[in-house]
């Protein structure tokens, strides 16, 4: 089966669409004009003739300006998305769901920013710095940044915008103050200069940087004058767009900030329709009231894909979906759950799952198998998934010793899934009980209820003996990706995996900063983790876009509409 | 006076028991506080934020805290939106009136005509024509039917807006008439589909309950006797048969409210109508507790005033009532 390839994300309009062309003749004639005056100038200065590189490195850039020209020209004013959620809150400081993240980005700014291809990019920040014991980092910031209100952003607002969070006495509960703060083991920030921060942590942290990307950058003044209410709803932004309007449930409406100094963005404004109905989000979309839609359902693609107006865009996400072995004390009084407790066991049954089929029938759409937890393009350990080959699944189980016995059943075991929480979820999970009766093991899927029933059980590492779940890593860090498994308690190891091997790595990790080193602890841990089945890896969950044929957008591996 | 006291009184103990029923159910799903962390929280984190919320006391210390709080106007912050829970509700209430209070005007539009004229067709394939229809709406599902509208009436033919909502009552509610007047043909498109959603199951109710009503009257003696009299069939049918047949419709009324209320739930969310009901689906699904108890409280309190209000309008127009 083919992947498909995260292809870096942009956004430009069809030069195939029939509309926009005058504005686009205007723009390449403006760039044209612009040339000959270049050239012009250049001739009249005395201007040495350039080398063959540099000219076609003066013809690149010039048709890339061109390009972009054209492209800024052709692209409808306002870009309309249909989101699925609405957004909760729109307090920087506050931040949690992904809804609100994406609008997030249009509205501010942050130190560092993840690329489609996940590489950590300056921002706001024109450069950082690690200091020696690798418990600071110093950030110099870019000297044009400025409030929405016009005033200049300096180090002083970028500082509070760790301050703030961070405030015991505000009680947030969000992305910051409740993952990336206490991640980091934040101590504090200073202000060296009114251009230079530095922030500090109470170790070194392989990840900080990409960690440190997370946090948005505001201004203090506006933000100091609101209460926490009124900070949830009223913006002051500090990136490229502004927000003029949010109608709750309903949209929101960001039109570009005037006073944003970075390369102005492609659309005027931005709005965001809140859908929540997967069918009206591709009626609307067909009906051409919406560029974008997020969260299309497997049901949904043919539908959008037989019009002529629009066409589902669909990329390998960062969040993993698999199936977790609990090995936790409790699940050995069961008989599946004692059999999973063998390693060789958990490695049979991902030999009996064949994950690309599961793809094409339930999700409809080819995926990315995983082989490991860490996002393809972070993983070079070398380790293949493993095939569909219930011989061999077989075989393994004979050895451990779970022998076919009456009505050929070796063992039975329960399966746990959340109801509606991954496209398709209950299915994929009676089917993957199917494909392990297919080999002797009699699997009962037990569906819960998400909030209320397989949260909190998942959370307090008591689903099982087996369970589905899903997990987000991140596109810039394989490192990040580990990080479900910093410790045998640690929060997201739902499986309560305590390999001593494996744990060891991390402190090994902890003494280098050699990426090769790094890289060969990676491996080393990663075939502990693979070798002992901890996972019955499936694969990276597709994220599938409706796109109207009107414009050319790619979707990123992180779920950031980015608009870049 | 005396009715009226004692149906406030029942009306405080029916509030108060939704509030106790919504309370347990809400905890019974165990601690929310996993819902409010990230995935990689550790313990220590994971406890900091059920303190911070609230969710380390027992659970009758915070059924006091919500009903000392409820007394007071408050209901807590909204997990999800981190405000006043009943500000929430509150601003979302004017577009579910909207919906409701439209669907209710089409369902009583279409129900009562359609109910009158099966009773006097009685056994008759028009009869059998309305009663199918009603048979019709009260077996389709909502969502279906929504889906349907917007395939048809959206999507292919484009009369329509497929979701989506122009304000209406919040403009008049701010005493701004001259926007919400402007915005009146702008909001109808947008009121059309769901409002006959929700009233297609409504409509076929009261067509139901109108033509037995009017059935049952049409063979009263003072029917014959108003016939017997000479009196035109358009003044035996409104002013002797339909009156009469009145009672057990105004009785639904009250009734009828609460089930369209109950019904946006699903059409809200077809339709992307901002109200109260896709609030509570959203609620729910991520177990805002607050958030939940605010909506159901201001449900309850809607239903229970519209029926108390249908009772003493009842008493009103039945004096056997005020006599018991």
């Amino acid at each position: 089966m083919t992947e498909p390839a995260t292809t870096p994300r942009s956004i430009r309009p069809n030069s195939m669409s029939g509309k926009g062309g005058l504005r686009g003749g205007a723009a390449r004639l403006i760039m044209a004009l612009i040339s000959l005056s270049l050239l012009g100038t250049s001739l009249l200065c005395g201007a040495p003739a350039p080398s063959q590189a540099q000219a076609q490195a003066q013809a690149q850039a010039q048709a890339q300006a061109q390009a972009q020209a054209q492209a800024r020209a052709q692209a409808p004013r306002t870009l309309r998305i249909g989101l699925a959620v609405d957004v909760d809150t729109l307090d920087p400081a506050e931040l949690d769901a992904q809804e609100s993240e994406n609008i997030a980005h249009l509205l501010w700014g942050t130190l560092y920013k993840t690329s489609s291809d996940g590489k950590l990019d300056p921002y706001f920040a024109q450069s950082s710095s690690l200091s020696a014991d690798g418990r600071a980092y110093t950030f110099k910031l870019r000297p044009d940044l400025k409030c929405e209100d016009g005033t200049p952003l300096n180090a002083r607002d970028a500082a509070y915008s760790f301050e703030h969070p961070a405030d015991p006495a505000m009680k947030f509960t969000g992305h910051a103050a409740g993952f990336v703060l206490p991640a980091l083991q934040y101590t504090g920030v200073h202000v060296d200069d009114p251009l230079t921060i530095t922030v500090k942590f109470k170790a070194y942290n392989p990840i900080a940087l990409g960690l440190l990307s997370e946090m948005f950058i505001f201004c203090r003044a506006p933000y100091e004058a609101m209460s926490r209410e009124q900070a949830a709803t009223h913006v002051s932004a500090s990136g490229p767009y502004r927000l003029v309007e949010w109608r709750h449930d309903d949209h929101v409406l960001l039109e570009r900030n005037r006073n944003y100094s970075l390369p102005a963005p492609m659309y005027e404004r931005v709005l965001f329709r809140i859908i929540p109905e997967g069918s009206t989000r591709t009626a609307e979309l067909i009906a051409g009231n919406v560029d974008i839609i997020t969260n299309v359902t497997p049901d949904q693609i043919d539908a959008i894909n037989d019009t002529d107006t629009a066409k589902v865009e669909s990329v390998a996400s960062i969040r993993r979906i698999y199936i977790g072995f609990n090995q936790k004390d409790k699940f050995s009084a069961t008989p599946g759950g004692k059999a999973i407790r063998d390693p060789k066991v958990r490695r049979a049954l991902q030999f009996a799952v064949d994950v690309p089929t599961l793809c094409d029938a339930l999700l409809r759409t080819p995926c990315r198998r995983a082989a490991t937890m860490i996002f393809p393009p972070n993983d070079h350990t070398g380790i293949s998934a493993d095939p569909y080959d219930p011989d061999r699944a077989e075989r393994l189980l004979d050895e451990a010793g779970y022998r076919r016995g009456a009505g050929g059943v070796r063992f039975e075991i329960t399966l746990q899934t959340p109801r509606g929480r991954y496209p398709n979820d209950v299915n994929m999970a009676l089917a993957i009980a199917q494909y392990l009766g297919d080999i002797g093991v009699n699997t009962k899927v037990e569906v819960l209820d998400f909030a209320s029933a397989f949260v909190p059980l998942i959370r307090k590492h008591d689903a099982g003996p087996m369970f589905l779940s899903g997990t987000s890593g991140a596109s810039w860090s394989a490192l990040y990706d580990m990080s479900d498994f910093p410790s045998p308690d640690g929060g997201a190891n739902y499986t309560n995996f305590a390999d001593p091997e494996f744990f060891a790595g991390w402190k090994k990790l902890e003494q280098t900063r050699d990426p090769a080193e790094q890289a060969s602890i990676i491996r080393a841990m990663m075939t502990v983790f693979h070798e002992r089945g901890t996972w019955l890896q499936l694969y990276f969950l597709p994220d599938m876009y409706g796109v109207s044929n009107k414009i050319s957008w790619q979707p990123r591996a992180d779920q950031l509409i980015s608009l870049d | 006076m005396a009715l009226l006291s004692r149906r406030l009184l029942q009306s405080l103990f029916v509030i108060a028991g939704v509030t106790v029923i919504t309370f347990i159910t809400l905890h019974l799903g165990g601690d929310p506080t996993y819902l409010y962390v990230s995935e990689r929280a550790s313990e220590a984190e994971i406890s900091a934020t059920r303190a911070k919320l609230g969710f380390d006391q027992p659970l009758g210390v915070q059924y006091l805290r919500f009903a000392e709080g409820l007394v007071h106007g408050d209901l807590g912050d909204s997990l999800i939106y981190r405000t006043p829970a009943i500000g929430v509700v509150l601003e979302r209430f004017p577009a579910t009136l909207e919906l409701t209070f439209c669907a209710m005007l089409i369902a009583l539009a279409l129900g009562i005509p359609l109910g009158v004229l099966a009773a006097l067709n009685h056994g008759r394939p028009l009869d059998g024509g309305i009663m199918l229809l009603a048979l019709l709406g009260q077996s389709i599902p909502s969502f279906w039917l929504g889906l349907l509208l917007i395939l048809s009436a959206g999507l292919k033919f484009r009369w329509l807006p497929i979701s989506g909502r122009v304000p209406l009552l919040e403009p008049l509610f701010a005493g701004d008439f001259a926007v919400a007047w402007s915005n009146l043909p702008h909001a109808l498109p947008y009121l059309a589909m769901p409002s006959l959603t929700i009233a297609f199951f409504s409509m076929a109710r009261t067509a139901r309950l109108v033509r037995s009503s009017m059935l049952e009257v049409l063979s009263q003696d003072y029917i014959r006797t108003a016939r017997s009299k000479g009196l035109s069939n358009y003044r035996v049918i409104v002013h002797h048969a339909l009156r009469n047949a009145w009672l057990p419709v105004i009785t639904m009324l009250g009734l009828e409210f609460g089930f369209l209320l109950s019904g946006v739930v699903v059409v809200e969310t077809v339709f992307s109508w901002p109200g109260v009901g896709r609030l509570v689906f959203n609620a729910i699904n991520h177990r805002d507790i607050p958030l939940v108890q605010a909506s159901v409280i201001m449900f309850s309190l809607v239903f229970v005033s519209l029926n108390l209000a249908v009772d003493l309008l009842y008493a009103r127009l039945d004096p056997r009532i005020r006599l018991r």
